[in-house]
């Protein structure tokens, strides 16, 4: 790309808005059982950068290397998220993990960091996330996955790849509170709302927009 | 029923599909005889005991796994990664 059509595009207000997965299903505000604390809290995790990592056969060791060079990162075993603030990598299945950061830039370069050791796939719109937190998240969450969610059995840097209402979805602690993130196709989202609100609405529920936006 | 995934850890069946017998191994296409693969596509061993399956968790890790189960009594006996009882079959390793 030539400078000139490069000063220009950043100059020019595109028409094209970014549409958060959630829009048309989830309204922000309270839901649900009325008065008292809401039970669960619903954050819209929009313009989250994410992508899939699929390690070539004998180069995980390499590939932890490279991850750590380019954006100070390793390779969390079998079960296990590796997070620190908003990014880092989700264990999704044998030599297969989900990367994810706090927006799509710090993504830029992946690919090219790991050249010749993983497949990278960008999945910024490919999935919907939700952060589940507040008092209820673990009851409430214990109503639609059929995997041991107690702390003795998935804690804090916990990740697991499981169905809710039938729906793929992959889940992670982030923290005691505690705080799961949840990530869906983003074609499911809406049935994936419909089973989220109304095991939420008993609690009580509140709706907000995360950063970046 | 759950079975325990060597990736994911205990799980409901639900999440996984079943396939069948883990045992049959596809003769060399070319060079079968007529009889080899009609015993590779159609016969199958129905024990009543120990059998080993292939099951695929589609729900999870989205391996195909080998199980040990006991079909009387839906009692498992041992799960291990598909890709590792292959690799040992190449191996010339029993499995």
């Amino acid at each position: 790309m030539s400078d000139v059509a490069m000063v220009g595009a950043e100059k020019l207000e595109s028409i094209w808005k970014p549409r958060s997965a959630w829009a048309g299903y989830a309204r922000a505000g309270r839901h649900g059982r009325t008065g008292g604390e809401a039970g669960i809290t619903l954050t819209l995790r929009d313009e989250v950068g994410l992508a899939t990592l699929i390690v070539a056969d004998g180069k995980e060791a390499a590939l932890d290397r490279a991850l750590e060079a380019s954006h100070g990162w390793s390779l969390p075993e079998a079960g296990r998220a590796a997070l620190a603030g908003e990014e880092g990598l989700i264990w999704s299945g044998p030599g297969q993990w989900l990367a994810i950061a706090g927006t799509r830039r710090r993504l830029d370069g992946l690919a090219d960091a790991v050249t010749g050791l993983a497949s990278v796939t960008d999945q910024s719109d490919g999935r919907a996330l939700v952060r589940v937190s507040g008092p209820c998240a673990r009851e409430m969450l214990s109503k639609g996955v059929a995997i041991d969610l107690h702390p003795r059995a998935f804690r804090a840097g916990s990740a697991a790849v499981t169905s809710i209402a039938h729906i793929g979805a992959q889940l992670w602690q982030r923290d005691d509170a505690p705080t799961y993130d949840l990530a869906v196709a983003r074609s499911f989202a809406g049935s994936f709302w419909s089973w989220l609100s109304h095991a939420a609405a008993e609690f009580g529920y509140g709706v907000e927009h995360g950063p970046g936006r | 029923m759950r079975i325990r995934c060597p990736h994911c850890g205990e799980r409901d069946n639900g999440e996984f599909s079943y396939l069948g017998d883990a045992a049959p191994v596809r003769p060399d296409g070319p060079n079968a005889s007529a009889e080899a693969m009609h015993d590779y596509v159609y016969l199958r061993d129905n024990p009543a005991g120990l059998h080993r399956e292939l099951w695929y968790h589609a729900a999870g890790c989205r391996s195909w796994l080998v199980v040990t189960r006991d079909t009387r009594s839906h009692e498992i006996h041992e799960v291990a990664p598909a890709r590792d009882v292959a690799l040992s079959r190449r191996r010339g390793e029993v499995a």
